[in-house]
């Protein structure tokens, strides 16, 4: 038998969530950096519970509210395009300091640029057209747009979170590639189950208490030796 | 964000509140006011320099669940203020009403006109096992304005060996400056709090956390001068950033008096000169 149709299949989101676009997301490790400078994270056990804890408590979680507020401003039947650039300051002002700002705010503007000169279909209007724009509120906003299924949206942006940073794991050394495909598969359903609740919340549900993972990002400004810019 | 109504509240709940505005006479700051309500007063043990000193009192002796306290102060144009508290605020465990589980409320709302400085440095606030508190902080200030904020919380009484395994924090600040948010702080823990606590990547076995914010034209020349004061604290675990005029500083202890010595410092550090008395 057949199954149903459920209709086209994101593939944007294959395309947008790729390491190949252009976003820069790869010069980024959202604080790893030094907590594995500090120990905190030096297999692929510390590392799947250090990810854990940002999709259950930490800015992955994040992420996901401010992803699925943008997505049902752009994709209402009336999108409220006005509200956009408020909720992408929002998510700027919630950066815990300087480099995990400029690391939303660069990715972030760069995905829009992206997506405004490759793929007109999913250009939402409301993102302001200067300066820096939250990743995950362009995100939200252009699969919004693109008539993207919210939930499918949101799982892969959670999965591609953990992907981006395991791959940041490999690169400093305490995991082979081995392990961190083995991680990212064992944090999947923890992707999808944040990417489900998420597709429910509302602004009232931001909030997270990843308080170690925010000073790591701190603690990364004085590291000595660096890869990478958070 | 608007907030949401006040539910209809149970006979025993305790509402307070305090406000204040302070404006620049001369040399000196002058407080009007003070507006108070419940079992909150405000002391001013230093009204005649240039800065203003104003202590809040909370005669009720800590919070209940239940209980909600709103605080509104205001500077006016070149007025200098530090806000303070007597002693630590304790929150007390959540009550059961109306098969509900009460919880405590606080609100804060500053206001900053251009010129003024305002310090918020209350002592830390001591969350009993079981204890639910919402907080939320509103800052609004002119751009030319200053502004130096910490707040410490401690998650269970320590002394008395009590680990907090239930119970909930929200803690929401919004910071806008010349009307647009250029800081925000959402956070939210729930459940067996030490549990979380003691994962690696929230607490890391915490059991107080502070933050700080200073907004200030010189925030961003004194990151060097603000790491040094918290480099010796080595049961500390912290750090400073800064980026657009605002410094941040965040920090965690399993030793909540090492955390107040830390931030005690870093606030010494960062004002130039020691805190209120109350404080030491």
């Amino acid at each position: 038998m057949t199954p149903p149709d459920a209709g086209p299949s994101p593939l944007e989101l294959f395309a947008w969530l790729s390491p190949a676009f252009p976003v820069g997301a790869f010069a980024y490790s959202h604080g790893l950096e030094s907590a594995v400078d500090a120990g905190l994270v030096h297999d692929a056990a510390t590392l799947e519970g250090w990810l854990g804890d940002l999709l259950g408590h930490g800015s992955a979680r994040q992420d996901g509210v401010l992803a699925a507020e943008a997505w049902r401003l752009a994709a209402a039947p009336r999108p409220r395009h006005d509200l956009l650039g408020d909720l992408s300051d929002l998510a700027l002002a919630l950066a815990p300091g300087r480099e995990r700002r400029l690391e939303t705010g660069g990715t972030g503007r760069a995905f829009a640029e992206a997506i405004r000169a490759s793929w007109p279909g999913a250009a939402c209007p409301g993102l302001p057209a200067e300066g820096d724009v939250a990743y995950p509120v362009a995100f939200g906003a252009a699969a919004g747009t693109a008539g993207l299924a919210l939930v499918p949206s949101l799982e892969a942006l959670a999965l591609a979170f953990v992907g981006n940073l395991v791959s940041a794991a490999v690169r400093l050394g305490p995991i082979g590639q081995t392990d961190g495909q083995r991680v990212t598969a064992a944090l999947l359903p923890r992707a999808r189950a944040l990417g489900g609740w998420a597709a429910g919340s509302t602004l009232d549900d931001l909030g997270g208490c990843a308080l170690r993972s925010d000073i790591a990002a701190l603690q990364h400004e004085t590291l000595y030796s660096r890869l990478f810019r958070s | 964000m608007t907030e949401a109504a006040p539910s209809p509240s149970p006979s025993n709940r305790a509402r307070g509140a305090l406000a204040a505005g302070f404006r620049r006479v001369g040399a000196r700051t002058e407080v009007i006011g003070p507006h108070e309500t419940g079992g909150y007063r405000l002391r001013l043990p230093r009204s005649r320099g240039e800065t203003c000193e104003a202590v809040i009192v909370n005669t009720g002796g800590g919070m209940a669940g239940g209980d909600e306290a709103h605080f509104a102060f205001t500077a006016e144009a070149g007025a200098a203020v530090t806000l303070t508290t007597t002693a630590a605020e304790k929150v007390y465990r959540g009550q059961q009403a109306d098969g509900r589980t009460a919880g405590t409320g606080v609100a804060v709302d500053l206001a900053l006109a251009p010129g003024a400085r305002l310090e918020w440095l209350p002592q830390e606030t001591i969350l009993f096992d079981g204890a639910r508190l919402d907080r939320r902080l509103s800052v609004d200030m002119a751009g030319d304005s200053e502004l130096l904020m910490a707040e410490i919380l401690v998650f269970g009484r320590l002394a008395m060996g009590e680990t907090m395994r239930a119970g909930r924090v929200s803690d929401r600040w919004r910071l806008r400056r010349d009307g647009r948010l250029a800081y925000a702080e959402d956070v939210a823990i729930a459940g067996d709090i030490a549990a979380v606590l003691d994962r690696p990547a929230l607490g890391a076995g915490a059991r107080a956390s502070a933050s700080l914010v200073m907004v200030s034209g010189r925030a961003e020349g004194l990151v060097a001068a603000a790491r040094a004061a918290l480099e010796p604290h080595s049961a500390v675990t912290a750090g400073v950033s800064a980026w657009n005029g605002l410094l941040v500083a965040r920090a965690i202890s399993p030793s909540p008096e090492r955390l107040r010595a830390a931030i005690v410092a870093l606030l010494s550090g960062l004002r130039g000169r020691a805190l209120p008395r109350l404080w030491t």
